[in-house]
C-alpha cells in the first residue's frame, strides 16, 4: 500500500526517503548519483540529448540584454544594436551574443508570478508555482531521470556555483525523483571532496589494498550477502569509476588559449567546466552566475556583469557548434525573475515577474526565433503571454522528451510538467 | 511507595520462574513451519562479542575485550557479558544516540543545544527512567527553567508548530504516520483518519512559542481557549469539522470551565507568556502515555526491538495499521503488556531481547536457507545484518584505529553519514560523497594511524591475529593470515602497508554492518 508521503500545508518538504527508494525492503539505493548503464558507446554519445543552463542569479534584466527598449523612459542609457539576424535587436552590452543570434531563440513574453528570489527559482527551476503539499523537481533532476547519460559512471546532475563546497552530498531538488537525481554542486568550480587520492598512497599501494578489501567483501558475501552489503561494495567500485574520470572535473587541463577565449575569471573559468562535463556526457549542468539584483546602480552593475557573461556565453556556443554539440545540447540562459522597467531613484531596476524574457539554443531550437512582445516601454506583455510552465514544456520537448507524461511516486501519476502549459512550438525547430 | 516496591517484588519473582525471554522465543519459532530445520545455528562467539558489544555499549571490543570473551570458557559467559555492559558507560552513551535519533531524527539543534539535550538524556539513561516518565516531562515542560528546559527540546527545537509537531508525536510516540489525514481521512488506510490527526492538533492548537519562534530562548505560552476546525479537501460541501483533544480513539476529555475572569495564572499582556489555568498541552502529556493508549508502550517496545534486531515487528517502525501488520501479532502484544509491568523498564527490556536465542543468532544464513530463493527478513530465521549508525561507526573507527574513545569525529561522521533531517532512517544508503570520505578522506586515515604503528611494532607472526581482532574483533581464516604474510614480506614500508590493510579491514561490508 503505497504512503501518502507528503505533507500538505506544511513548511516541511516531505518526500521521505523510503519513499523514493522505492518498493518495499528494497535497501539498494545507489547514492545520489544517476548512473547509467555502462557500454554507452560512441552512437549513443551523438544522440545523447544535454541540458546546460546559464542561471544569473539575482534576476537579470530583460532591458540590458533581449528586450531592450532604447530611448523610452524606462530604457536606460543603453543602445539597441543589430544581431546576425535581420530585423532583431538586443542590448548593446551583449556585442559577441549579439553575433550568436541566429543560433538563439528569444522569449520576450514570460509573466513568471513571483518577485520573490527563493520562489521564482523554484518556479523557473521547476516549471510550476509552489502547490501546497507537494515538492516538484528541478529541471536538471528531471533531465537527469529521463536522458540516457553518456557518461556511465559520472553524475547526472551538476551545479557549478559561484562559491562555496563541492559535494555529492544529498539535496532535495530532486524532490520525489530521489538522491539518485539530485544535483552535485561543485562550488566555483572545485571538484568534489576526496576525489583525489591522498599523496602518501601510491597507486600500487591503492590496488593492492582495493584487492583485499574484495578478497573480505568475497568471504562476507558466501553466506551473508543482502541488497544492503551489495549496494555498499558497489558503491566503491562507482567511486573508483569517479576517481577514473576525475579530470574531467579539473579545468586546468585545458589548453590555455581556449581558456584566454572563455576569459580569464571565475564565470569563464566556470562556463568552460561546464563544456568539459558535457563533452564528458553528463546530462546536465547548471551554471550559476552571480549577482545581478541591482537595486542600486542597475546600469553600472549590468556592464560589468554582462562584460563577463557576452564573450564566454559566445565563446561556449562556437565550441559546442564546432564539436558537433549544439545540436544535441540544450542551452538556456534564465533567471528567477526579470527587472522593473521602472528605473528607482539609486538608479536601480528592483525585482519585477511580470514581462521579460528568457534565451535558448542548441537542441530542438529554432535558431533567430522570437516570441512574444512587450509593450513599447516594457511594463506588460503585449502579446503571447507564456509562464515557466510553457518553458519546461518548450525544454523537454527540445530534448525529445514528451512533458506530457507521468511520473509515478508511489504509484500516484504526477506529470512531468505542468498539465495547465504546453510547449512554445514557435521556437521549436 | 510500599505498594509499588511489593508490586515491583512480586513482578522480580515471576520474571525468576517465567522469565520473558524463552517466551520471546518460543513466539519466533511458531512463526514459521520449518523454523527448526531452516533457522541459522548460534552465532559464535566472536560474532556475539562484535554484536553485543555494539549493541549494548556502542562500539566494537578492544583485543584485549575480545581474547578474554574467546578464552572464557564458562557457560554463561553471555549472559554475564550482557550484564557487564548493560553496567557499562558505554550503553548510557549508546542509548543516548537511540534516544535522540529516535526523538530528533537528527534536526538541527535549534532551541536546546546539543550538549544540553545530551546530558539530559544521559541522566535519563544512567538512572533507566521509565520511558513514560520521561515522554511525560518532555511533553509537558514549558521550557520557561533553564534548569530542566533541555527537557522540552521534542517541541522546542520543532518551533512547536502545530503541524510538524502533530506529525511527529504521532509517528514517533504512536507509531502512525498519519501526516496525509491532516487534509483529508486517509485514501487507503482505514484508520487513519482526519479527527485523529486533528484531536491530537486540538493539544497543541493553543500553544506557541513565546514571544516568538525566532527567539533563541522562547518557552511555550498558551491561551485559555480556541479549537481546531478543519474541511476535508474531498468535501464538495466544505463542512467545517471540529473535535475536543483526543489521543487514537480514546475518550475525549472533560475540559474544566474555569470561572469568567479565572481563565489564567498568568494573563495574555503585552510581553507576558500567558498561563492558562486549565492546560491543554499539559493533559497531552498524561493522555500519550496512558496505560489506556496501548500505541505508546507498542510503538516504544517495536523501536527497541527493530534497534535490536534490525528491523520492527511493524515495520516501518511508523507505519503501523492494520494494512500492515506485526509480522509476529502476539510477541508484539506480549512484549507491549511486559513493558506496561515492568514500569516502562527499557533496559530491562533490551536486556531480554539480548538474552534470546533470536537475537543471539548467526547472521550467516545456513546451507538450506542459502538454497531459498529469498530469506524473509521478518522471520528471524537467520540475523539481520544492521548497519552501523553515524555514532557507532565514528567510535568503531576510533577503536579499531587504536584510539578509543572517538568522541572528537563524531560530529564529522554525523555529518556525512546522518541522513536526511527530520526523517526516520529506514533503508540502507551507500552515496558517493560517503564512499569518497571512506576511501580518500583524510579523517578515516588519521583515525586509523595510530592502530597501523602499534601493528608495525609486532613480529610479523603476530601481526594477522592481532589486526583482525582489533578491526573485526576476530581472528583470521589460514588464508586471510596468508595474505597479510605476503603483504608484509612485500612491503617496502611496513607502517605504510600496515596502515592499508587496516584500511581495507575498516572499509569491508564486515566492518560496515552489524552482523
Amino acid at each position: 500500500m503505497p504512503r501518502c508521503d507528503y505533507a500538505c500545508r506544511t513548511a516541511d518538504h516531505s518526500v521521505t526517503r523510503r519513499g523514493f527508494l522505492g518498493a518495499a525492503g528494497a535497501t539498494a539505493a545507489l547514492g545520489p548519483l544517476g548512473f547509467a548503464a555502462p557500454g554507452a558507446g560512441a552512437e549513443l554519445a551523438k544522440a545523447q540529448k544535454r541540458v546546460l543552463v546559464l542561471f544569473l542569479s539575482g534576476g537579470v534584466s530583460q532591458l540590458e540584454t533581449w528586450d531592450p527598449k532604447p530611448n523610452t523612459d524606462t530604457g536606460g542609457p543603453f543602445k539597441a544594436i543589430p544581431t546576425s539576424v535581420p530585423g532583431t535587436h538586443i542590448c548593446e552590452l551583449l556585442p559577441h551574443t549579439a553575433k550568436q543570434a541566429h543560433r538563439l531563440a528569444i522569449v520576450r513574453s514570460l509573466n513568471s508570478v513571483s518577485p520573490d528570489h527563493g520562489i521564482g527559482q523554484r518556479i523557473m527551476m521547476t516549471g510550476r508555482p509552489p502547490e501546497a503539499g507537494i515538492e516538484y523537481p528541478e529541471l536538471g533532476a528531471v533531465a537527469a531521470r529521463l536522458l540516457a547519460s553518456g557518461a556511465p559512471g559520472l553524475p547526472g546532475h551538476l551545479q557549478i556555483l559561484p562559491k562555496g563546497g563541492s559535494g555529492f552530498g544529498t539535496k532535495a531538488d530532486a524532490a520525489f525523483l530521489g538522491p539518485k537525481y539530485a544535483s552535485v554542486s561543485l562550488g566555483d568550480g572545485k571538484p568534489p571532496a576526496d576525489l583525489l587520492r591522498p599523496k602518501d598512497l601510491s597507486p600500487e599501494s591503492d590496488a593492492a589494498r582495493e584487492e583485499f578489501r574484495r578478497k573480505l567483501n568475497d568471504r562476507f558475501a558466501k553466506s551473508r550477502k543482502s541488497a544492503a552489503t551489495d549496494a555498499y561494495t558497489e558503491s566503491f567500485d562507482q567511486a573508483e569509476r569517479v576517481v577514473r574520470q576525475g579530470e574531467v572535473f579539473d579545468v586546468e587541463r585545458e589548453d590555455p588559449k581556449v581558456a584566454d577565449r572563455y576569459g580569464r575569471h571565475d564565470l569563464g573559468r566556470h562556463l568552460l567546466l561546464a563544456r568539459r562535463l558535457l563533452e564528458a556526457g553528463v546530462t546536465y549542468v547548471k551554471v550559476s552566475h552571480s549577482n545581478y539584483d541591482t537595486h542600486h546602480e542597475n546600469f553600472d552593475f549590468h556592464i560589468e556583469q554582462l562584460g563577463e557573461f557576452d564573450r564566454p556565453f559566445a565563446a561556449l556556443l562556437d565550441d559546442l557548434a564546432d564539436r558537433g554539440m549544439l545540436d544535441s545540447t540544450l542551452v538556456v540562459v534564465m533567471s528567477e525573475m526579470g527587472r522593473t522597467p521602472k528605473i528607482n531613484d539609486r538608479y536601480g531596476r528592483d525585482h519585477w515577474s511580470k514581462a521579460w524574457s528568457v534565451a535558448l539554443a542548441g537542441a530542438g531550437i529554432k535558431g533567430g526565433a522570437v516570441v512574444g512582445k512587450t509593450t513599447a516601454n516594457g511594463t506588460a506583455v503585449a502579446d503571447r503571454e507564456v509562464y515557466s510552465g510553457h518553458l519546461f514544456h518548450t525544454y523537454l520537448a527540445a530534448v525529445g522528451l514528451d512533458p506530457t507524461k507521468n511520473f509515478y511516486p508511489n504509484e500516484r501519476p504526477v506529470p512531468i510538467a505542468d498539465p495547465k502549459a504546453a510547449a512554445i512550438r514557435e521556437i521549436l525547430a | 511507595m510500599l505498594l509499588s516496591v511489593l508490586l515491583a517484588a512480586a513482578v522480580a519473582a515471576d520474571d525468576a520462574r517465567n522469565p520473558l525471554h524463552p517466551r520471546i522465543d518460543a513466539a519466533i519459532a511458531a512463526g514459521h513451519p520449518d523454523f527448526a530445520t531452516l533457522a541459522a545455528p548460534p552465532a559464535d562467539d566472536a560474532e556475539f562479542v562484535r554484536r553485543a558489544y555494539l549493541d549494548l555499549a556502542g562500539t566494537i571490543p578492544t583485543v584485549a575485550e575480545v581474547r578474554a570473551f574467546l578464552d572464557d570458557k564458562s557457560p554463561g559467559k553471555r549472559a554475564g557479558l550482557i550484564d557487564q555492559l548493560l553496567a557499562s558507560p558505554g550503553y548510557v552513551r549508546r542509548m543516548v544516540w537511540f534516544l535522540d535519533v529516535t526523538l530528533m531524527e537528527r534536526r538541527p539543534d535549534v532551541k536546546v543545544t546539543r550538549t544540553a539535550w545530551e546530558e539530559y538524556l544521559r541522566a535519563a539513561v544512567a538512572n533507566n527512567r521509565p520511558y513514560d516518565a520521561l515522554v511525560r516531562e518532555m511533553l509537558s515542560n514549558d521550557g520557561a527553567d533553564p534548569k530542566t528546559r533541555p527537557a522540552a527540546k521534542f517541541l522546542l527545537d520543532r518551533n512547536l508548530e502545530r503541524d510538524p509537531v502533530t506529525r511527529d508525536l504521532s509517528r514517533v510516540f504512536l507509531g502512525r504516520d498519519i501526516r496525509c489525514a491532516q487534509c483529508h481521512d486517509h485514501p487507503s488506510i482505514t484508520d487513519y483518519k482526519q479527527a485523529e490527526y486533528f484531536g491530537l492538533a486540538a493539544f497543541l492548537n493553543r500553544s506557541a512559542l513565546f514571544p516568538s519562534a525566532a527567539v533563541a530562548n522562547a518557552a511555550i505560552g498558551e491561551k485559555a481557549d480556541g479549537d481546531v476546525t478543519f474541511v476535508s479537501v474531498f468535501d464538495k460541501d466544505k463542512k467545517q469539522n471540529t473535535t475536543p483533544p483526543m489521543v487514537l480513539g480514546g475518550k475525549p476529555f472533560a475540559e474544566p470551565k474555569p470561572e469568567k475572569g479565572k481563565e489564567y495564572k498568568v494573563a495574555p499582556a503585552a510581553n507576558v507568556r500567558p498561563v492558562p489555568t486549565f492546560s491543554r498541552r499539559e493533559l497531552l502529556a498524561g493522555a500519550i502515555t496512558s496505560p489506556e493508549n496501548t500505541a505508546f508502550a507498542r510503538t516504544a517496545v517495536n523501536r527497541v526491538w527493530a534497534m535490536m534486531l534490525g528491523r520492527g515487528l511493524v515495520e516501518a517502525v511508523d507505519w503501523d495499521h492494520p494494512g500492515n501488520p506485526p509480522s509476529h501479532p502476539e510477541l508484539l502484544d506480549l512484549l507491549s503488556a511486559e513493558f506496561v509491568r515492568h514500569n516502562h523498564d527499557v533496559k530491562w527490556l533490551v536486556r531480554q531481547i539480548a538474552l534470546t536465542r533470536t537475537y543471539q543468532r548467526s547472521s550467516e544464513a545456513p546451507a538450506a536457507l542459502a538454497k531459498l530463493e529469498s530469506v524473509p527478513a521478518d522471520r528471524y530465521l537467520v540475523a539481520n545484518l544492521k548497519p552501523l549508525t553515524a555514532e557507532h561507526l565514528a567510535f568503531a573507527v576510533a577503536q579499531a584505529g587504536g584510539q578509543p574513545g572517538g568522541a572528537g569525529s563524531v560530529g564529522t561522521f554525523r555529518a556525512m553519514f546522518g541522513g536526511r533531517p527530520g526523517e526516520s532512517q529506514a533503508d540502507f544508503t551507500a552515496t558517493l560523497d560517503q564512499t569518497l570520505f571512506l576511501k580518500y578522506g583524510p579523517a578515516l586515515r588519521g583515525v586509523l594511524a595510530p592502530r597501523a604503528a602499534a601493528l608495525a611494532k609486532l613480529p610479523d607472526e603476530a601481526v594477522a591475529d592481532e589486526l583482525f581482532l582489533s578491526v573485526l574483533s576476530r581472528r583470521p581464516t589460514a588464508d586471510e593470515a596468508k595474505d597479510v604474510a605476503d603483504a608484509l614480506r612485500r612491503a617496502k614500508d611496513r607502517t605504510a602497508a600496515l596502515s592499508e590493510l587496516v584500511w581495507a579491514l575498516v572499509a569491508s561490508a564486515e566492518f560496515r554492518f552489524n552482523h
